[in-house]
């Protein structure tokens, strides 16, 4: 018997094998900017039909029906509700099921209605209108009541995840909400604030459903709509609601049969019957749940994006070049230079010398090959970098222009601050010192690892002795947070293309993230480098600034302020690229939006 | 009564053993350098103030010391406490547990029917050709690494299509029929299972074939012959028996793995049992659900040793008198 299973497996494995693969030794070419599709997006449209406010999609009508399998790697979502996510996970299983007042136009960026009908922004004033007519996925009106109760209560009122409130606290004080009639809402800001807009994008509670869980305290909030939440208890205004959660399964969500957004024929969307989140651990399942035909969409990366490629000419998926990511990838230097509570340096003293001195820090940027790594580890698939704002972000300085590795110009600078080098070709500073440090990223992390590898080739290539150490993530960011004994990092963050004040946290130089001098709890009066302070200057008023002409003059000159000082060696961006299965029409990917941003008006041939 | 003695003597030690090992491990989790908030710190959207708040709400703002004794003492109270994410623990393995079992006890229950027979023919057959042939596949079987054996068959079930790429139920899961489901969820297992059986298969018949063969050639073995009994009654009547007891030491252990034995697998095939849950957690330091998982090991490890002694005493009557 044993014999026979054996011979099964044997005989099943070259079964495997014969099966067609494709053609092995070639690897196709990628040219990304050639194949950057150019977004023809047509943007859905207001329109009244009956005394209701619907929004027409402009799409081409689609068939009814059908379900859309994609996936998350992680350990699936950890909420859903929409106010208490601190996860990419569970804000877009929120997102889904809970639309905001306004959203971001796909293609352009702009701010656009969406829950909203229209809004007025003059000065501190917002003023909303709401849609006549639509509602809840129970039936129930969508009105001012549920934007009031939101704002008021959930989100000003502190319940959740407090990010949001913590953000547009300006001068200590709230922006006020007030009704005006059933389908108008106000919003004043204290001062003019210009990311205020785009919060506006929060998701909206239904008050019917939400004001007995807040009624009973914020504690008893924190559990409210988790992941043991039945199913049926959920009432939304997105295009999908939940119909069943399989913990490290999947998340199945079903049509909102409400939902206000219909096609040209004034039938209601979604077209899609389900909508299907498979919890997959990592990225080589998911390869394989793609490939295995029970995925429809998958994001690729490096190695993949070539086998893909080749794939697609016999198989039934298109891969999308979707432009540059929201990531970022950068090298750090800890410019700390501060003891801890036992009176010892955070940083060994001989290397705040060098990693204070600008020079230096120009001279590891002008050593570092962005284009070779963008070639052997991002397979071509990526942008040099040199600005914290990503690529397609719609405030990158435009006027900072990338250059290639310049050893010459790496070489001048370290003689300008007094480092020579030995016979050997090792480097020392003007005391003697060897220059040797330690050079971190997190394990696993296959990118960043080689990453690293081709950062410690390149400074080499300067004399420099780099000890390249991987650790474990939660170590890492330990050293990072807590302990700041660093010396330089290879990390990244995810950006936002569309507003800069997010990035406050990492830039202000009391910020939770300000990772290249991080400062502890309680820290506010150290001293802060000059350039910090205008930063912390820049920042503050490029939020309070509502022109974006204005605004950008601000972000403009922070970004020229990092792209010198190099506090941040900004290394490469990946682009983003996506295979979608053929059988899915209305499928307009855009830089902004990614794959799903019109979920609604998808639909299968 | 005299077993019931035994028994409660037995429960009574495992008491001060839980107390050393949960010690241990609260202690060697909490000194780890691992920030159980690390992926919220990184994150630049977070707040100062919602990270003060996560800090106070794990209690990671007190001496390691208090944040065992409040677990402690929840834990005698039956309350396993919450996850870092605010769920109940026992929720979480309430979800996870059956999946476990449903694999484990397949496993067990296949290569104890398959593996004992297996290893009886072989030690009857010895050194013939049908002996050796098994030989070499049970080697290859304890040779190949768990976690190789299930990437390859995790390729071979996406080029042949034949069955799903892991998980244990299909997207459409809650609209199929009953029978539907059964189907569904066999398929699903059928790779996992070949994997785990693989393994413990090899093990036990090496074991069986093993303690036959030392029986076979004992006196008393040699006298049942002479005696003219037949071979069967020879095997089965007075080799058989003696050569069960390790077995049973054996099944003790597989009911400590009912639970945790599977991790590896699990991961491969991205099962959503146990292993998985507790994997996640370990590498974001969510200790109340590690440390539940730990004692949870520990519990089961001693509850198999403990059915594993009670069952010899009841198989072997040399034991049973050293009791008396």
């Amino acid at each position: 018997m044993y014999v026979l299973i054996v011979l099964v497996l044997i005989l099943g494995l070259c079964k495997a094998c014969i099966k067609r693969d494709f053609a092995a030794g070639e690897t196709p070419q990628l040219r990304p900017k050639d194949e950057l599709i150019l977004a023809d997006y047509p943007i859905e449209q207001n329109v009244t039909i009956n005394g209701i406010d619907y929004l027409q999609s402009q799409a081409p009508i689609g068939k009814f029906g059908g379900t859309f399998v994609t996936s998350t790697i992680g350990e699936g979502p950890k909420t859903f509700n929409p106010f208490n996510s601190k996860d990419n996970i569970s804000s877009t299983m929120s997102e889904i099921m809970y639309d905001g007042l306004v959203t971001t136009n796909p293609v352009t960026g702009e701010t656009i209605p969406k829950l909203a009908k229209s809004f007025t922004v003059n000065d501190c004033e917002y003023l909303v209108n709401l849609r006549h007519g639509i509602k809840w996925s129970d039936g129930k009106p969508i009105t001012a009541d549920d934007v009031v109760f939101t704002w008021n209560k959930i989100i000003l009122g502190g319940y959740g995840n407090t990010s949001t409130r913590d953000s547009i606290i300006i001068d200590g004080k709230l922006p006020t909400v007030t009704k005006i009639d059933d389908f108008t809402v106000k919003f004043v800001t204290p001062k003019p604030f210009a990311p205020f807009l785009r919060m506006l994008s929060s998701p909206i509670a239904p008050k019917h459903i939400f004001e007995p869980a807040v009624n009973r305290g914020k504690a008893y909030f924190d559990g409210f709509l988790s992941t043991n939440t039945r199913p049926e208890e959920f009432v939304t205004s997105g295009a999908f609601k939940i119909k069943e959660y399989v913990p490290a399964q999947r998340v199945v969500f079903e049509k909102n049969p409400n939902y206000y957004v219909i096609n040209k024929n004034g039938q209601k969307l979604p077209y899609l019957e389900k909508l299907v989140y498979l919890i997959v651990g990592d990225i080589n399942n998911q390869v394989l749940k793609f490939e295995g035909g029970e995925l429809d969409e998958i994001s690729l990366q490096g190695a993949n994006v070539a086998r893909f490629k080749e794939m697609e000419k016999h198989s039934n998926f298109t891969v999308y070049n979707i432009g540059p990511d929201m990531g970022t990838m950068y090298l750090s230097m800890n410019m700390n230079n501060r003891k801890n509570d036992k009176g010892k340096y955070y940083v060994d003293q001989k290397k705040q010398v060098w990693f204070q001195d600008k020079n230096f820090r120009q001279a590891v940027d002008y050593a570092l090959d962005r284009k070779n790594m963008v070639f052997n580890i991002a397979n071509g698939l990526g942008y040099p970098l040199f600005t914290p704002e990503t690529l397609n972000s719609i405030f990158l300085n435009k006027d900072l222009k990338p250059y290639d590795k310049d050893l010459e110009k790496s070489r001048e600078l370290l003689k300008k601050s007094g480092f020579y080098w030995d016979k050997a070709g090792h480097l020392l500073d003007r005391f003697g010192n060897h220059v040797e440090f330690d050079l971190y990223t997190n394990a696993g992390n296959t990118e960043r690892e080689a990453i690293g590898v081709m950062v410690k080739q390149d400074l080499e290539d300067l004399g420099m002795k780099v000890n390249f150490k991987p650790v474990e993530f939660n170590s890492l960011v330990n050293k990072l947070m807590a302990t700041l004994d660093w010396d330089m990092v290879i990390m990244g963050f995810t950006g936002s293309p569309l507003e800069p004040n997010g990035g406050k946290n990492v830039w202000l130089s009391d910020g939770t993230l300000h990772i290249f001098n991080q400062r502890l709890e309680g820290d506010e009066k150290s001293r802060r480098y000059p350039f910090e302070n205008r930063i912390d200057y820049l920042y503050t008023q490029g939020a309070l600034a509502t022109k974006f002409e204005d605004r950008k003059r601000f972000y403009d000159e922070y970004q020229a302020i990092v792209y010198d000082e190099k506090p941040l060696i900004y290394i490469y961006s990946p682009i983003r690229i996506v295979a979608i299965r053929n059988k899915f029409k209305n499928v307009y990917p855009t830089s902004l939006g990614g794959v799903t941003h019109n979920i609604e008006e998808l639909y299968i041939e | 009564m005299q077993i019931l003695l035994y028994i409660l003597k037995r429960i009574l030690q495992t008491i001060p053993l839980l107390i050393i090992v949960s010690l241990i491990s609260f202690f060697i989790i909490r000194l780890s350098p691992v920030d159980p908030l690390a992926e919220l710190r990184l994150n630049p959207s977070v707040s100062k103030e919602t990270l003060q708040a996560e800090t106070q709400r794990l209690g990671l703002d007190k001496p390691i010391i208090v944040q065992y004794a409040k677990w402690a003492k929840s834990f005698v109270k039956g309350d396993l406490g919450v996850t870092s994410n605010g769920e109940k623990v026992s929720t979480k393995l309430k979800e996870r547990i059956p999946n476990t079992l449903l694999l484990t006890t397949i496993v067990i229950f296949l290569s104890w029917i398959v593996g004992v027979p297996m290893g009886i023919l072989a030690a009857v057959n010895w050194k013939t050709s049908f002996d050796r042939i098994l030989t070499v596949l049970t080697s290859i079987g304890m040779a190949i690494p768990s976690f190789f054996f299930a990437v390859l068959l995790l390729i071979f079930a996406v080029k042949t299509g034949w069955f799903p790429v892991g998980g244990l139920t299909s997207s459409n899961f809650l609209e199929m029929s009953f029978w539907q489901k059964v189907v569904d969820i066999a398929k699903h297992l059928v790779l996992p299972v070949t994997v785990l059986f693989t393994l413990s298969l090899a093990g036990l018949q090496r074991q069986m074939r093993g303690n036959l063969l030392d029986v076979l050639d004992s006196d008393y073995v040699k006298f049942a012959r002479a005696k003219g009994l037949s071979e069967f009654k020879v095997i089965f009547k007075h080799a058989l028996r003696n050569a069960v007891n390790p077995l049973i030491t054996l099944l003790g252990f597989e009911f400590a793995g009912l639970l945790s034995g599977a991790a590896l697998t699990e991961y491969v095939f991205q099962y959503p049992g146990l292993g998985r849950l507790i994997l996640e957690a370990v590498l974001k330091s969510d200790i109340n659900l590690v440390m539940a998982s730990l004692m949870m090991g520990a519990v089961m490890l001693i509850l198999g040793n403990l059915i594993a002694d009670i069952l010899l005493i009841m198989t072997d009557p040399r034991i049973r008198g050293g009791q008396a």
